[in-house]
């Protein structure tokens, strides 16, 4: 049987909830749909350290900055098993890292954009982390295993960090009046890049991703999944957010909001964020102080004389 | 060794059971210790994120957590003995009343040179540990143990790397042994005898004099660094290590430019705000 | 560098699982990175970590699923006709005078 024959009954497989393992024949399309997912997912892991491992040094307290390393540790580990389930697809890690670097891959919105105060590190950790967790869960039932199985190992650990990020959010706004008005400025200058994290309706006919099943829900689905769950647990301790549009639909549930910048989000993720250079020029600049490591870990080990 | 005692009611008693000399040397001690594991885990978090290799930043950054944990637990026991509680020991003074020792007063550099301070400080730790282990203030012998199994883990990890480097190529090699040609006046700070250390062994919270310490941490390491050609300046007297380097002057005092840096970075947030709680 | 698989087991007596591999140097290294990213959070008791070139696979449906009955060798190939001739036992005796 030739590929092209093969293909119509593994896509029936995969549109109807099947699995695929390592190692087994797949066209090469859904090959490369579900690496490039897979590693812009692992990208975003790798450059959502940067904005939060600034405030490791600057954590107030000694649980807080056991709990913020912890946590910029366990982004760490999520990009290295992403890009382990990636490079068992066929592109090499280092060649993942040097498109990373040289721009050619993308990585999510968020992590464009600076943090400014103890605050952020408050909302990015509860609510930009809910906000991946939404979709992450959906991840689990990816047709493609590996995948499904690493993303069930990340949400698992995600939690920890949404309520390490919501005790440092009530914390503020049990403290003191500048406290409060710190993390309300912080959600303020957060909530627009949050609306635009999941991307903007996709038609699911158009979307391979979809219909695949390398990812079960559509973008609009999931911003309505967190809005429904976030947006009471953010005004119920008394902040409120930036959208004056923003209400739930008292007959169907559904939330009507102002439509996110779709121009800005395109822009940031090709690169022209606030700090999309700035980071991306860091990590070249640390992946080349530190090239001469990895060099000396891959040659192979000499015997003392 | 008896189980690790509880907090509170033990070690208020424990506290309550030494003279005024024993107490003010023990708070010496733990200050050291605290400081120095706190000083050490900041630097070597800020790798996070930034290792060479991902799968190393994550273990270096466990490494990091657990000597914020060491620090952390250390200044409690201070706060039982002294007053105050850990983070305000921790986060409230200014940079020259901080008590590390120099061997901390540098900043992370590059890999070979964050390798090998840990190295250093690893194994010089492993010896104040040992002194520490039967100490007769219970509350630190019963930390002390605690602290001895997680340690285990960082003296591989330290060992290893520094074996990788030095048979690795020219290039780690020369970075290692520049580093450790810097760090070695500095390391024989962790172990410099404390004002108050006769009183301690006196008292039997130490179990030996800190020169005893030094030569039994300078003589476990000969033999690592005499087979990989490593810097190692010492020379033989008799049974005795005797450095052919000068000890520094003031082993836990008149602290770096680099620390005054980090000590602006870790203090900004609480001084941005000096009565909020975060 | 090559890769490991690495097993885990998250409490005693329970059975070793496949959670997930990594590339490291030596098996030394491969040891304490498994600890890292399937251990430092005390979640498991015991961790097997194992080159994938030691690993072999099989899942040949001819080997595994072979097509003709095997109902011989599992309960179901049973609990029908038990269950069947247990009622005509019991009605036996019920008969009897």
């Amino acid at each position: 049987m030739n590929d092209s024959a093969r293909a119509q009954p593994f896509y029936r497989h995969v549109a109807s909830g099947g699995k695929v393992e390592m190692g087994e024949w797949m066209p090469d399309d859904y090959r490369q749909a579900v690496r490039r997912f897979i590693e812009m997912h692992a990208n975003s892991e790798l450059m959502g350290v940067l904005p939060e491992r600034e405030w490791i040094l600057r954590a107030p307290t000694l649980k807080r900055k056991l709990a913020l390393t912890a946590k910029v540790q366990d982004e760490v580990g999520h990009a290295q098993l992403l890009y382990r389930v990636a490079e068992d697809l066929g592109k090499p890690r280092e060649a993942m890292l040097a498109d990373l670097l040289a721009g050619k891959t993308k990585f999510h919105n968020v992590f464009h954009y600076p943090t400014r105060t103890w605050a952020d590190v408050g909302v990015i950790a509860w609510l930009v982390d809910a906000a991946a967790i939404v979709a992450q869960q959906a991840l689990r039932e990816s047709s493609y295993a590996p995948y499904a199985r690493t993303m069930k190992k990340i949400c698992w650990e995600e939690s920890v960090h949404i309520m390490h990020g919501r005790d440092v959010v009530l914390t503020l706004v049990n403290g003191t009046s500048k406290q409060r008005e710190m993390v309300q400025e912080a959600l303020d200058r957060w909530w627009g890049p949050l609306m635009q994290m999941h991307g903007p309706p996709t038609h699911p006919a158009k979307d391979r991703d979809l219909a695949w099943r390398i990812k079960n829900k559509d973008n609009d689905t999931l911003r309505q999944e967190f809005l429904s769950t976030y947006v009471p647990r953010i005004r119920e301790i008394g902040l409120h957010l930036p959208d004056p549009e923003l209400r739930q639909d008292p007959d169907t549930g559904r939330w009507h909001y102002t439509e996110p910048d779709w121009k800005e989000l395109y822009s940031v993720v090709t690169g022209h964020g606030p700090r999309s250079r700035e980071r991306l020029e860091f990590r070249r600049l640390n992946y080349e102080e530190t090239r001469w490591v990895r060099e000396t870990i891959l040659s192979e080990p000499k015997v003392a004389a | 060794m008896s189980a690790p005692a509880p907090a509170s009611a033990t070690a208020t008693a424990a506290a309550g059971a030494l003279d005024e000399a024993t107490r003010r040397a023990l708070a010496d001690l733990l200050l050291a210790m605290a400081d120095d594991e706190f000083v050490i885990g900041f630097w070597d978090s800020e790798w996070t994120g930034i290792a060479p290799l991902l799968e190393e930043d994550v273990a270096f950054s466990s490494l990091a957590q657990d000597e914020i944990g060491h620090a952390q637990a250390l200044y409690q026991l201070l706060a039982e003995l002294d007053g105050g509680d850990p983070d305000g020991i921790a986060f409230g003074r200014g940079p020259q009343e901080y008590r590390h020792a120099r061997l901390l007063d540098h900043p992370r550099t590059d890999w070979a040179f964050s390798i090998a301070r840990r190295f250093l400080y690893d194994t010089a730790d492993a010896a104040r540990l040992d002194q520490l282990a039967a100490s007769s203030y219970a509350p630190l012998a019963g930390l002390v143990a605690k602290m001895r199994r997680e340690e285990t883990y960082h003296l591989l990890h330290s060992a290893a790397w520094v074996e990788r480097l030095a048979l690795g190529g020219h290039e780690p090699r020369r970075r290692l042994e520049e580093a450790l040609e810097r760090l070695w006046p500095d390391a024989l700070c962790v172990l410099a005898p404390l004002e108050g250390s006769e009183r301690l062994v006196e008292a039997g919270v130490l179990a030996e004099p800190p020169h005893g310490a030094e030569q039994r941490w300078l003589g476990s390491l000969a033999p690592l660094m005499e087979r990989l050609e490593l810097p190692f300046p010492f020379r033989r007297a008799g049974q005795r290590l005797e450095p052919t380097i000068t000890r520094p002057a003031s082993p836990r005092g008149e602290h770096s430019a680099s620390f005054e840096w980090l000590w602006g970075e870790f203090t900004s947030v609480q001084r941005s705000d000096p009565e909020a709680s975060w | 560098m090559e890769i490991y698989e690495v097993f885990r087991q998250e409490r005693e007596g329970a059975p070793m699982q496949h959670s997930g591999n990594l590339l490291a140097p030596d098996p030394e290294l491969a040891s304490h990175y498994a600890r890292e990213f399937y251990g430092r959070r005390q979640e498991s008791v015991r961790l097997w970590i194992v080159p994938r070139a030691a690993i072999r696979d099989l899942d040949d449906p001819d080997l595994l699923q072979p097509p003709l009955d095997r109902s011989f060798k599992k309960p179901v190939g049973y609990s029908a006709d038990i269950k069947r001739k247990l009622a005509a036992a019991r009605t036996r005796l019920q008969e009897q005078p």
